[in-house]
C-alpha cells in the first residue's frame, strides 16, 4: 500500500532526477510513511554497480561486508570502489561473466538490492527527506528514475522490503508498485519452477521477476506490460524502468490511482496529482488519468 | 472575498478559516491549491469557494449548501457525499466524482474517472467530456448526464436513478436497460446545461435499472421458528435444523439467510479462567464504589475521548435491522448506564441522538444515512470495514424492512432487497484510507475520536494498518458477532473466533512497537461481566455488547430477524409488530442488565485484589483447554505452577446476578 512516482527527461543531458523524485515522493508521503526508495539512472559506468543492504550494527556489518568480498572473489569480480552508508553498502566491481549465475549465487548469501551500469537503487526505512539527508539523493543527476513510498501491510518494515525492486538477474531494471497482486502465490510458484528465487514475501518482487523473465526472453517492454495486465490479478498501478525507458501498467478495475503529465521535455507519473504539482508550484497542469487496463512506455533520446 | 494561500497555510487551518467565513457569509478564494487534498471539507454554510488551480481528493466533500468552483482538475471523490450545494470542475475529475451525493449538483467540464456517481442517492452529476468505466456504479438515485462517450459497464448494479449519455456507450452494466426519454426530461436537462453554460445540442440515450436483480428471485418460505439452541445442536449432523436447511435450499435454490452469529462451538472466554479463586468473595454494590471502572476511548490524537462509566459500549446495530423503538431504548439505556450507543449502518435518528449522551456515528460503504450534519453532532465517528458475522461482505436488508421511512433516511428506493456494497468506493487500500481519515477529521474539526470497525479475518495485518492510518480506536469483532441478516454458511464459517482475534491484535500491535495509545474495543460473544474482565485481562481496553443487550431488551432468539415480522417488535420495520415493543419497560431491562455487568466487573476486580479494572492482566488468567492455551499463550491449568486444586467457580456472581 503505497505511493509511486516516476520521471523521464526526454532529451540528453544531466537532469536533477534525485531532487525531482524527492519532491514528488514528499508530496505523497502520506500514502506511505514507513519507507522510501529511489531507482535512479545516471551516467553509464564502466564497472558494474552493486548495492547491498547490510546490518547497521558494527560487527554484523563488517561480517556482512567480509562475506560479500568472499562471494565476489568466488566469481573473480574485483572491487574498484566502495561506499558504506546507512543500511547499505555500495560497490563498483569489475566483472566479466554470466550475470544471472553471478547474481543468483550472491543473492543466496547477501541482500543484493541493485545491479546495473546506470541504475542505482537507494531504499531505507524513513521518509524521502530522511533518505536525502543520509544518502544525498538530491545530488544525483541523470536521465530518469522511479520512486516509492511504502506503508507496510502484509510484509515487514525492513529496508529490503522497501521498493523499488530490482528485477533479479537482469541489470538496470527496476519496478515500483502500488496495489496488491492477488494471484501472488500461483505466479510465484510458476516462476520458482523456472528457477527464479524470491527473497521477500512482497508481491512487488513478483512483478519485478515476472517482467525480467519476459524481458530476458527478448520481448519489448511494451509487450511485456501488455501480458502483465492479463497475467496478474488484483489491483495495481506499477512503473517499470530500463536504461532507456519508463512505462506503466494499470489493472482492469482502475482501483489504484495514477496520473501522468507529459510535455515535450519530460514525462512525470505519480499516484496523485499533488506529486506532479510539486514540480510546478502555483500552476495548473493538464494531467491525465490513464484508463483501466492500459499501459504505455516512453523512451529517452539516445 | 477572503483569499487563502495554500502554499502558506496548512489544510486544517485553511478549512477552519473557510468555516469561519461561512459563518460570516464571506466568499473564499483559494490560491496555490496545487492539488492538495480535502479543500473545503465539512462546510455547512451557503458561501462560494473558488479554487484557483487544481484540487486533490475530496474537494468540497461532506458539505451542505456551499458552492465550489475548481478552475482546473479535481482528484478522487470530488463532492463526496454533498447534501445540497454544487461543485463545478473546470478541467478533469479523477475517479468516483460525485460519490454518495444526496442532492448536490456536480459539473465536470472535462472528463471524469471511473465509477463516477458510485452509491449516489439524489442530485445531478454532469460531465462535459468522457466518463471512464462503471459510471453510476451501484447508484441508488439521482441522475448522471454524460455529454461525451461512456466507457464500459454504464450503470453497473444500479438500483434506481437515470443515466443520460450523449456520446457512444461502450457497454451497459448488469441489470440495466435503455428506455425512451420523455420530452419533459430532455427539457429539464437542457435547462440544467444552460444554467451551467454547457453547449450541447445532440441526443441522449437513457439508461435505467432493469429491475431483474433488485429482489431475490425466490423467497424463502416461512419456517417454523426454531430457537437458537436448537439450531446450534451440532452434536448431530442430521438434526431437524439441518434437514430443514437442506429442504429449503432445495426449494429456493440458493443459500439461506438468518440473523445472529456463528453457532458452532469455538474456543472462547469460557475456556479461560482466573488464576485466583474469586468465588469465595462476596461484595454488595456499596462495597464496590471505590473500584474504578471508568474507561476513556479515543484520546490518541487529542480529540475529546468517549468517557464511559465502565469498559462497555453498545455495539453498532442499524436502524433498519432494528426498529426505531429498539434504537431509542438502547440509546436511553446507554445514557442511564453512562456508556455509549452506536448508530450502526442506517443513519442517525433524532430521538436516538436526544436519548444517548454519547453516540458513535458509523460510516458504511453504501453511505446509507451518512451526512455531514449528523457527523458534526456525533461524539465519535467510526468507519466500518467489516463485521465478525460476515467479514468482507456487504449487509443485507430484506425488502420487508425497506419501508418508505427507512428508504428516506438511507436515500434508497423502497421495497428492494438491499444488498450493501462490500467495500468503500474511496477506500481501496490502506493508502487511500489515510486520506479518508483526514477527510473525516477535517469534517469534524479534529474534535471527535475516529474509530474503525473490523471483522476478524487477518487481524495481525489489519490492526497494523489501523494503527498506521491514525485511528483513535478499533472495534474488533470476532466470528461470534451477530447480524440482522447474512448467509448461514458465511455466519458459521468466515472469520476467526473472538479469542484468536484479541490475541492477534495484541501481538500485531506489539510487533510494530505500537504503544497503548490506540484503544482496542473487543466484541463478538461478550455475555456477562466475567467475559468483560477476561477480555481486559487479555489486553483489550474496552468491550462492546450487541446481542446480549438485545436479549436483555426482549429478544426471544426465534431466528426470524431477517424476515421483518419480528414477534417482539425488535427486528422489524412493520408498525404493527413494532407496537409490541415497550420502550420504557425494555430500556429499563437493558439498563438493569448493564448494571449487572457493572456489579460483576467491579466484584471480580476487587476479588482479584485491584481497585481499578484496568489493572487486570494476563497474569490473572489461566487456560482451561489446550486450544485456548495455544491461541492465547496463557499457561494451561494443569501446568500452572501456582495452582493447587483450584476452585474456579463463580458462584458468588451467579447468585447475585440472579
Amino acid at each position: 500500500m503505497c505511493g509511486i512516482a516516476g520521471v523521464l527527461f526526454k532529451h540528453q543531458g544531466s537532469h536533477e532526477i534525485g531532487r525531482t523524485l524527492i519532491e514528488m515522493l514528499d508530496g505523497c508521503q502520506h500514502r506511505g510513511p514507513d519507507s522510501t526508495g529511489f531507482a535512479l539512472y545516471g551516467e553509464d559506468k564502466e564497472q558494474l554497480q552493486l548495492r547491498f543492504i547490510v546490518p547497521t550494527e558494527k560487527n554484523a556489518r563488517q561480517a556482512a561486508i567480509d562475506n560479500i568480498a568472499t562471494l565476489l572473489a568466488r566469481h573473480a569480480a574485483t572491487i574498484d570502489s566502495e561506499q558504506s552508508v546507512g543500511c547499505s553498502y555500495q560497490i563498483a566491481v569489475n566483472f566479466e561473466g554470466d550475470l544471472l549465475a553471478f547474481t543468483k549465487d550472491i543473492e543466496e548469501h547477501a541482500k543484493l538490492v541493485s545491479v546495473g551500469h546506470t541504475l542505482d537503487i537507494i531504499k531505507d526505512d524513513g521518509t524521502a527527506h530522511e533518505l536525502d539527508d543520509l544518502y544525498h539523493v538530491g545530488e544525483v543527476r541523470g536521465t530518469h528514475g522511479i520512486g516509492h513510498v511504502r506503508l507496510a501491510t502484509e510484509s515487514a518494515v525492513r529496508p529490503e522490503a522497501a521498493h523499488p525492486f530490482w528485477a533479479t538477474g537482469f541489470e538496470d531494471i527496476a519496478i515500483v508498485h502500488n496495489g496488491q497482486i492477488t494471484n501472488y502465490w500461483k505466479m510465484r510458484r510458476r516462476l520458482e519452477r523456472r528457477g527464479f528465487a524470491f527473497h521477500t514475501d512482497n508481491d512487488s518482487e513478483l512483478v519485478a521477476v515476472y517482467l525480467a523473465d519476459k524481458l530476458q526472453q527478448g520481448e519489448s517492454l511494451d509487450s511485456v506490460l501488455e501480458t502483465a495486465i492479463a497475467d496478474l490479478d488484483g489491483t495495481f498501478s506499477f512503473l517499470v524502468s530500463t536504461p532507456d525507458e519508463i512505462g506503466y501498467a494499470k489493472d482492469n478495475l482502475a482501483a489504484k490511482p495514477m496520473v501522468l503529465y507529459e510535455t515535450d521535455d519530460m514525462i512525470a507519473i505519480a499516484s496523485e496529482e499533488v506529486s506532479l504539482n510539486r514540480l510546478f508550484p502555483g500552476q495548473s497542469i493538464n494531467s491525465t488519468e490513464p484508463a483501466p487496463g492500459t499501459h504505455q512506455t516512453w523512451s529517452r533520446s539516445i | 472575498m477572503v483569499t487563502i494561500d495554500l502554499s502558506q497555510t496548512e489544510i486544517t487551518a485553511a478549512n477552519t478559516r473557510i468555516r469561519d467565513c461561512g459563518r460570516d457569509g464571506l466568499d473564499v478564494e483559494i490560491v496555490n491549491p496545487d492539488a492538495r487534498h480535502n479543500i473545503g471539507v465539512g462546510l455547512v454554510d451557503p458561501i462560494s469557494v473558488k479554487v484557483r488551480g487544481s484540487a486533490g481528493y475530496f474537494c468540497g466533500g461532506l458539505s451542505d449548501g456551499a458552492h465550489y468552483e475548481i478552475e482546473h482538475n479535481a482528484g478522487w471523490a470530488v463532492g463526496d457525499n454533498i447534501y445540497t450545494g454544487s461543485v463545478v470542475v473546470g478541467g478533469n475529475a479523477g475517479a468516483i466524482a460525485g460519490v454518495a451525493i444526496r442532492g448536490a449538483e456536480i459539473v465536470v467540464r472535462g472528463n471524469m474517472g471511473s465509477r463516477a456517481g458510485q452509491v449516489m442517492k439524489a442530485g445531478t452529476l454532469c460531465c462535459g467530456g468522457k466518463a471512464a468505466f462503471m459510471a453510476g456504479y451501484m447508484m441508488y438515485g439521482g441522475r448522471i448526464i454524460i455529454l461525451g462517450d461512456a466507457a464500459a459497464r454504464v450503470g453497473q448494479d444500479m438500483s434506481a436513478g437515470e443515466i443520460f449519455v450523449g456520446g457512444k456507450i461502450e457497454s451497459l452494466g448488469n441489470d440495466t436497460m435503455i428506455v425512451d426519454m420523455e420530452a419533459a426530461e430532455r427539457d429539464e436537462i437542457m435547462q440544467f446545461l444552460e444554467r451551467y453554460k454547457m453547449n450541447y445540442k445532440g441526443d441522449f440515450t437513457k439508461i435505467v435499472n432493469a429491475g431483474k436483480k433488485l429482489r431475490y428471485a425466490n423467497q424463502e418460505p416461512r419456517a417454523r421458528p426454531q430457537p437458537f439452541f436448537v439450531s446450534s445442536n451440532s452434536s448431530n449432523y442430521w438434526n431437524p435444523k439441518v434437514q430443514e436447511d437442506i429442504w429449503i435450499k432445495g426449494e429456493v435454490g440458493r443459500y439461506r439467510i438468518r440473523g445472529y452469529g456463528a453457532s458452532k462451538p469455538v474456543p472462547h472466554l469460557n475456556d479461560i479462567a482466573f488464576v485466583k479463586d474469586v468465588s469465595s468473595q462476596h461484595y454488595e454494590p456499596a462495597e464496590l464504589k471505590d473500584i474504578n471502572l471508568k474507561t476513556t476511548v479515543g484520546g490518541r490524537y487529542g480529540a475529546k475521548p468517549l468517557s464511559l462509566s465502565m469498559p462497555v459500549m453498545i455495539a453498532p446495530m442499524s436502524f433498519g435491522a432494528l426498529s426505531r423503538s429498539v434504537k431509542i431504548a438502547l440509546a436511553r439505556a446507554s445514557r442511564l448506564s453512562g456508556i455509549s450507543e452506536n448508530t450502526g449502518e442506517g443513519g442517525m435518528l433524532d430521538e436516538q441522538r436526544a436519548e444517548a449522551d454519547q453516540l458513535i456515528f458509523q460510516c458504511l460503504s453504501g453511505r446509507l444515512g451518512w451526512n455531514v450534519k449528523d457527523m458534526q453532532r456525533a461524539d465519535a465517528i467510526e468507519i466500518y470495514i467489516s463485521q465478525g458475522a460476515k467479514p468482507g461482505l456487504g449487509g443485507q436488508l430484506m425488502a420487508k424492512k425497506v419501508t418508505p421511512e427507512l428508504a428516506a433516511i438511507r436515500g434508497i428506493p423502497q421495497g428492494i432487497d438491499l444488498r450493501s456494497p462490500s467495500r468503500h468506493p474511496d477506500v481501496l487500500g490502506a493508502d487511500d484510507l489515510v486520506i479518508k481519515v483526514e477527510e473525516f477529521r477535517e469534517a469534524t474539526m479534529h474534535k471527535v475520536p475516529l474509530g474503525i470497525k473490523m471483522g476478524a479475518g487477518r487481524v495481525n495485518d489489519d490492526i497494523k494498518i489501523a494503527y498506521k492510518d491514525g485511528f483513535d480506536f478499533v472495534e474488533l469483532d470476532g466470528l461470534q458477532g451477530s447480524t440482522g441478516a447474512a448467509s448461514t454458511e458465511v455466519l458459521e464459517n468466515v472469520g476467526i473466533p473472538t479469542l484468536s482475534a484479541v490475541q492477534e491484535a495484541i501481538d500485531g500491535l506489539q510487533e510494530i512497537g505500537a504503544g497503548d495509545d490506540m484503544d482496542l474495543v473487543m466484541m463478538g460473544g461478550i455475555k456477562d461481566g466475567v467475559d468483560v474482565v477476561k477480555m481486559l485481562a487479555l489486553g483489550a481496553d474496552c468491550t462492546s455488547v450487541g446481542t446480549s443487550a438485545i436479549i436483555a431488551g426482549g429478544c426471544i432468539a426465534c431466528m426470524q430477524c431477517h424476515v421483518g415480522t419480528c414477534p417482539v417488535g425488535i427486528a422489524t420495520q412493520d408498525k404493527e409488530h413494532e407496537a409490541r415493543y415497550d420502550i420504557d419497560l425494555q430500556s429499563q431491562n437493558i439498563h438493569r442488565y448493564f448494571e449487572s455487568l457493572r456489579w460483576q466487573i467491579a466484584s471480580i476486580t476487587k476479588a482479584l485484589g485491584y481497585d481499578d479494572v484496568h489493572q487486570v492482566s494476563r497474569d490473572d488468567l489461566v487456560a482451561l483447554t489446550p486450544e485456548a492455551a495455544d491461541i492465547t499463550g496463557l499457561p494451561l491449568l494443569a501446568e500452572h505452577p501456582a495452582l493447587h486444586k483450584p476452585d474456579l467457580g463463580l458462584e458468588v456472581l451467579d447468585r447475585k446476578a440472579g
